[in-house]
């Protein structure tokens, strides 16, 4: 019964929380920026100006839509994602206990942690999120067999999409695979710096302005959850740092009774779950919990610190969205959880005057099973019950491909969007937020504002080319400007009329011929512009980070290859 | 007699958690949408809000 109640769980609840997000049309919300056809260009390689933030899940993305429509992909990354976490969940539980497999399926997917990350749209954190079960099984194999698992470098690499997402899954490897034996920790070592090395190599290349605003920190930092404080909220992996996708129902008493009982039935099976694993596991599962929710609490507590070493040291602010670590937490919670759930069901059983009446034997059941959704309802549904809008697949305007069009046609140069600002939300979105798509819609490098506007504040932007561009367009006529802009090597503008500050009376006007104007878009070509190749340099370095990547993901076939060709020999 | 009260118990308390359920589900789908929380008359959008 387990091999089909798990998966069938799974996928229910994964559509009950996706909803609408499943129909036809591209689900666009915060970060989550998913176009028809993705282009394989600098940015996403690692070589462009700005810093590599979606390196290497937009250059993945890129490939594989060219064999999977985006849209069909989008569909499938997002539903893969609590699936196939789900069903990895159900291994954290006990053996033979359909309930505590289904309570852990419910856990992992109906969470907190996951509805906000949805809602922000860090897709890549949630594949990371739904490979980490898998990983925990296939790391204890490598420790205990001494042979690395055919399936694991594919885990990995799924799991490093994002530099945050490769970090938390570089210490899962790091913490339980390896055992006192160096060679082992070399090898464990190895396949965590490979699977991470395209964001790591592009991020050393880009250090001089890998530096970020301290201001950001403190902006990012886990959050309190209504009256929730946020060191209690991430006891529930809750937390996330923007009140536009918090649930309606984590403000409230059902956040404060969600968390009790995430406690309760944790330390309900703590003792059991600690026997099951063995110290060497657990321990490693606790080592893990205690850097997730002691890296968000520090957030929380010491934002100030945390903006002072993210403004120092290069690449360390990708530790300031707090409440992102704390998936770091999720394989001890849930499989200590479905432990308390399986206990708590067979004490009750023995408790019980006599043998227990099915009826309430699936009651029981039920209850242990399903709370989650009882006290959390308003994720459902695409995140209906979240202020932000939750989420909705859209269809974009015919004009992102005549734009597209008409940049394709255009001279060489790259493509700046205006206005300067990061995040738009138009009218065909239903008013929800989303980083601008307009870049990654038209298929050439572009340069656009990396500001971020959180509560009024602003968070300065990291790309120097952003920054430049600002400068050419300060120039004093259209003329001017455009002249400025093509020596930052820049040959189209495009400009979003419904955007705020981006319609015909306050737009900044730069000289060039217009190659389209449609009601929202305007495609601007700016004479004189030259391509600018990546540095050299940088070309080579990136080859060697996506060929030790391409190593990696490969590994499993060569290994099988050489097998089959030993085998025939014999 | 206590078998009796157990099962009922057991009965009311799962009903209670699958009505809240089914209401809040319900709830999540029908309900209606909060207003846009963005403007698109302020200078810029937003990333989002703390708070």
């Amino acid at each position: 019964m387990r091999a089909w109640a798990v998966p069938a769980w799974s996928l229910l609840l994964a559509v009950l929380l996706l909803g609408p997000a499943l129909a036809p049309g591209f689900v666009l919300a915060h970060d989550m920026v998913w176009v028809p056809d993705l282009a394989l260009r600098a940015d996403a390689l690692g070589t462009g100006s700005g810093l590599p933030r979606a390196v290497p899940s937009d250059a993945v993305v890129a490939v594989l839509d060219e064999v999977v429509p985006g849209m069909l992909l989008q569909k499938l990354v997002l539903l893969a994602s609590l699936v196939v976490g789900g069903i990895g969940a159900a291994r954290l539980a006990p053996p033979g206990s359909l309930v505590g497999a289904l309570a852990a399926v419910t856990l992992w997917q109906w969470n907190p942690l996951v509805a906000e990350r949805l809602g922000l749209g860090h897709w890549p954190v949630l594949l990371g999120y739904a490979a980490l079960p898998w990983l925990v099984g296939a790391a204890r194999r490598w420790r205990t067999e001494g042979r690395m698992p055919m399936v694991l470098p594919l885990l990995v690499v799924v799991a490093s999409l994002s530099a945050s997402a490769g970090l938390a899954t570089a210490a899962v490897l790091l913490v339980l695979a390896t055992r006192r034996d160096p060679a082992q920790v070399a090898r464990v070592a190895a396949v965590a710096v490979l699977a991470n090395a395209p964001w790591l190599v592009a991020g050393l290349l880009h250090a001089g302005a890998a530096l970020s605003d301290p201001a950001g920190a403190a902006v990012f930092a886990l959050a309190d959850e209504g009256s929730l404080p946020g060191p209690l909220a991430a006891l529930g992996l809750g937390g996330a740092w923007n009140s536009q996708v918090l649930p309606g129902s984590r403000t409230g008493p059902a956040a404060w009774v969600s968390t009790g009982l995430v406690v309760l039935v944790v330390a309900a099976g703590w003792r059991g779950w600690w026997r099951r694993l063995g110290a060497r596991e657990a321990g490693g599962l606790l080592v893990l919990w205690l850097l997730g929710w002691g890296t968000a609490v520090l957030t929380w507590a010491a934002p100030d610190a945390v903006g002072a070493v993210a403004a120092a040291v290069p690449g360390a602010g990708v530790v300031r969205d707090g409440a992102r670590v704390l998936v770091l937490c999720a394989p001890l919670l849930v499989g200590a959880a479905a432990q308390g759930v399986t206990d708590v069901r067979a004490r009750v059983a023995g408790s019980w005057p006599g043998p227990v009446p099915p009826p309430a034997r699936v009651v029981l059941a039920g209850v242990l099973v399903v709370w989650p959704v009882t006290l959390m309802p308003d994720v459902a549904w695409g995140l209906g019950g979240t202020p932000g809008g939750g989420l909705r697949a859209v269809s974009y305007p015919a004009s992102y491909e005549q734009a597209r069009e008409a940049v394709a046609a255009a001279g060489p140069g790259d493509v700046l969007v205006l206005p300067l600002s990061s995040f738009r939300a138009p009218a065909w979105n239903g008013g929800r937020t989303v980083l601008d798509p307009v870049g990654r819609y038209l298929g050439r490098d572009h340069v656009a504002s990396d500001e971020l506007v959180v509560s009024g504040a602003v968070v300065a932007g990291e790309d120097p080319r952003a920054r430049q561009a600002r400068t050419a367009l300060a120039g004093a006529d259209p003329e001017s400007r455009a002249a400025a802009l093509a020596e930052l090597g820049i040959g189209v503008v495009v400009r979003d009329r419904t955007a705020p500050g981006g319609d015909d009376a306050g737009a900044v006007e730069v000289a060039g011929r217009r190659l389209l104007a449609a009601d929202d878009l305007v495609v601007t070509e700016v004479a004189g512009a030259r391509e600018r190749p990546a540095p050299r340099g940088w070309v080579v370095a990136m080859a060697v980070a996506w060929g030790g990547w391409l190593l990696l993901l490969t590994a499993p076939l060569l290994r099988a290859g050489r097998r089959l060709r030993a085998a025939r020999h014999r | 007699m206590s078998a009796i009260v157990a099962t009922v118990t057991t009965t009311v308390v799962g009903g209670v958690v699958a009505a809240v359920t089914v209401v809040g589900l319900v709830n999540a789908n029908t309900g209606t949408q909060g207003p846009s929380p963005a403007n698109v008359n302020q200078p810029v959008v937003e990333y989002g809000t703390n708070g």
